[in-house]
């Protein structure tokens, strides 16, 4: 694990919409109350911060005492819903001033909410966002294809993996059928 | 280890010596103190090479620790004795420890620590010794040789001259080393019993160093074994190359650093051209962080530090003449790791596109100051892909150059391939 005292960033995973959509799993890694608290993602790894780019759709503002945005942000698979509240004041004002469509880079946390008619719902709260170019986006679609590749490759190898069969029955070539249409929409 | 290597060893040691040992009995007796008595291998190897060489009245082989060993072939779990000097002595850590310092000889030098429990007598700083059955382990990733209340200390009179071999930066490991390096880096000291730290290269690479402050009066060692040499240590001169004998090597996250506390400096003559271990890593810049963009340093030479908003030098206090410059603190994630990246002034005008003067501008004209600048800077690189290249240091990559990354139309083809679709 993490070498003792000192403090190792988590990495940002790169995951597309479609699997972070099908996230259930979360669990805390420790009992500390500040321990990090970590999703499951179903190609079998552990994460508690993504990056993503894509285009964000629609933004809106909510709440009147308790101030927050939510925006909605399309990769070539599906819909990331991201959510920038006043705790994040930096996030919550980046994400105000940007106009919808436009493509955007987030760093943020994947977070777990059970609405009340019993749905699970996965947010990202926002860290960071910024405008970026259709560049941007296209390497990231390379980016999070290899890395998802990657983690199905080794899929059953490692504990987190095994966790994410256990949890989610994971089956990889259906993931990697998901990475081939996203790359097919990427322009040549 | 295999009994039966042991056996063979312990046979033909005896028989270089003209004595006839039956393999068996050597063998059934190994067996005897590592199966029944739990002896662990290097002792029993040790018992029964001195046991028969006494039945065939043989010298010289004896115990294997008796054998003269030179200092840089000895290995973490051998039992040894070794002749050395006293190179350096150090304050110890712990009251169980008597004393603490550097022993070395032609060969090469090691850390040595003397357990308080059996009342050994003081060595003395420049002085030779012979120490029978000492036990080398293994502290902090370095052999370190024990002295024990079984250990025999006898003085010396010899005062051979010892000159130490020179280690390229690049090939040091934990332990003791000496250098011949160039101060080319000096950093502000992050602590208060720092004197000195900064950075020495030499052809094959470079290496963080530190000079901490000497406890008390400035003496180096416990009272009276404290070393003859000068109170205290002397700070190292930028861009001048030392001799460095016997610094102490450490490990800390994998990365070296030398404490030129135990280690004599000598100024030497004539440049060296600094080898850089440059790496490369790739990924999306995910975060800028705090104090990047337009800032303000301390303008007293060679101070440097970055000052406050109301123009505060840690050091200097309040510094009305700041000079400005532009620098980026930020991570650079490749999605298994993330990792800290300084960029220095040319390298955060090329990504953005703002020059420092025009930054300067921009900050006295703008009613968001300075901050306008970091939001720039910010917009521009956050959530952007690039190829940093640099050196390593505490931590964080000091880059020297950074490019964007470039959608690559072949990367798409390979990938597509691994993902093994039929075409759609």
């Amino acid at each position: 694990m993490k070498p003792q005292g000192t403090f190792e960033r988590e990495p940002a995973r790169r995951v597309f919409a479609s699997e972070l959509r099908e996230t259930r799993y979360q669990f805390k890694d420790g009992d500390d109350e500040k321990s990090p608290t970590y999703v499951i993602l179903p190609s079998g790894i552990r994460s508690n911060r993504i990056f993503i780019v894509g285009t964000l759709t629609e933004k809106e503002r909510r709440g009147d005492q308790n101030i927050f945005y939510r925006g909605r942000v399309a990769d070539p698979t599906g819909t990331f819903f991201i959510m920038a509240g006043s705790y994040q004041p930096e996030a919550m004002q980046q994400l105000a001033r940007i106009e919808p469509p436009a493509f955007v880079a987030v760093v943020g946390k994947p977070n777990l909410y059970t609405t009340q008619d019993g749905n699970c719902l996965v947010s990202v709260r926002v860290e960071s966002i910024a405008v970026v170019d259709r560049e941007t986006r296209d390497l990231w679609v390379l980016d999070t294809a290899r890395e998802t590749l990657d983690r199905l490759e080794a899929f059953g190898t490692t504990d987190d993996s095994k966790k994410a069969q256990e949890e989610y029955g994971t089956q990889p070539d259906l993931y990697k059928k998901i990475v081939y249409d996203a790359l097919s929409q990427v322009q040549l | 280890m295999n009994l039966s290597e042991v056996t063979e060893r312990i046979s033909r040691k005896l028989e270089t010596k003209g004595a006839q040992p039956d393999r068996q009995k050597i063998e059934s007796r190994l067996h005897r103190l590592v199966e029944e008595f739990g002896v662990n291998v290097n002792e029993a190897e040790r018992t029964v090479t001195a046991d028969l060489a006494r039945e065939h009245n043989v010298t010289g082989v004896g115990n294997t620790s008796t054998e003269l060993r030179p200092i840089n072939e000895i290995v973490p779990n051998d039992w040894v004795t070794i002749e050395g000097k006293i190179v350096a002595l150090t304050p110890p850590l712990s009251p169980s420890i008597a004393q603490t310092g550097i022993i070395a000889d032609s060969s090469g030098a090691m850390r040595f620590v003397t357990w308080a429990r059996g009342n050994p007598p003081a060595m003395e700083y420049g002085q030779w010794y012979r120490l029978e059955s000492a036990v080398v382990d293994e502290y902090k990733g370095a052999p370190n040789l024990k002295i024990h209340s079984g250990t025999t200390i006898s003085q010396m009179e010899k005062d051979a001259p010892l000159l130490p071999s020179i280690t390229p930066i690049a090939e040091l490991k934990p332990g003791v080393g000496s250098v011949r390096a160039k101060f080319i880096q000096e950093w502000d000291a992050s602590h208060d019993r720092m004197l000195q730290t900064g950075l020495l290269g030499d052809e094959t690479g470079t290496i963080k160093f530190v000079i901490w402050k000497e406890e008390g009066a400035g003496s180096s060692g416990t009272g009276q074994a404290a070393p003859k040499e000068p109170l205290g240590k002397d700070k190292l001169e930028l861009d001048a190359v030392y001799n460095i004998f016997y610094a102490t090597v450490d490990e800390y996250n994998g990365r070296l650093s030398l404490a030129l506390n135990t280690a004599m400096y000598i100024a030497d003559e004539g440049d060296i051209e600094v080898g850089r271990t440059e790496t490369e890593i790739q990924g999306a810049l995910v975060h800028v962080a705090p104090g990047s963009g337009l800032i303000k340093r301390c303008p007293v030479e060679g101070c440097n530090r970055t000052l406050s908003r109301q123009n505060y030098c840690p050091v200097h206090e309040i510094q009305p003449e700041f000079r400005y410059d532009l620098r980026l603190k930020a991570v650079l994630d490749d999605g298994i790791r993330a990792r800290n990246v300084l960029m220095q002034r040319e390298i955060v005008e090329a990504l953005t596109g703002i020059a420092l003067e025009e930054a300067i501008e921009i900050a006295e004209t703008n009613p968001l100051g300075m901050d306008e600048i970091f939001y720039r800077v910010r917009n521009t690189v956050l959530g952007r892909y690039y190829t940093c290249s640099g050196s390593e240091f505490g931590g964080r990559m000091l880059v020297n150059s950074c490019t964007p990354i470039v959608f690559s139309p072949e990367e798409l083809a390979s990938l597509l391939n691994r993902a093994g679709g039929e075409p759609a």
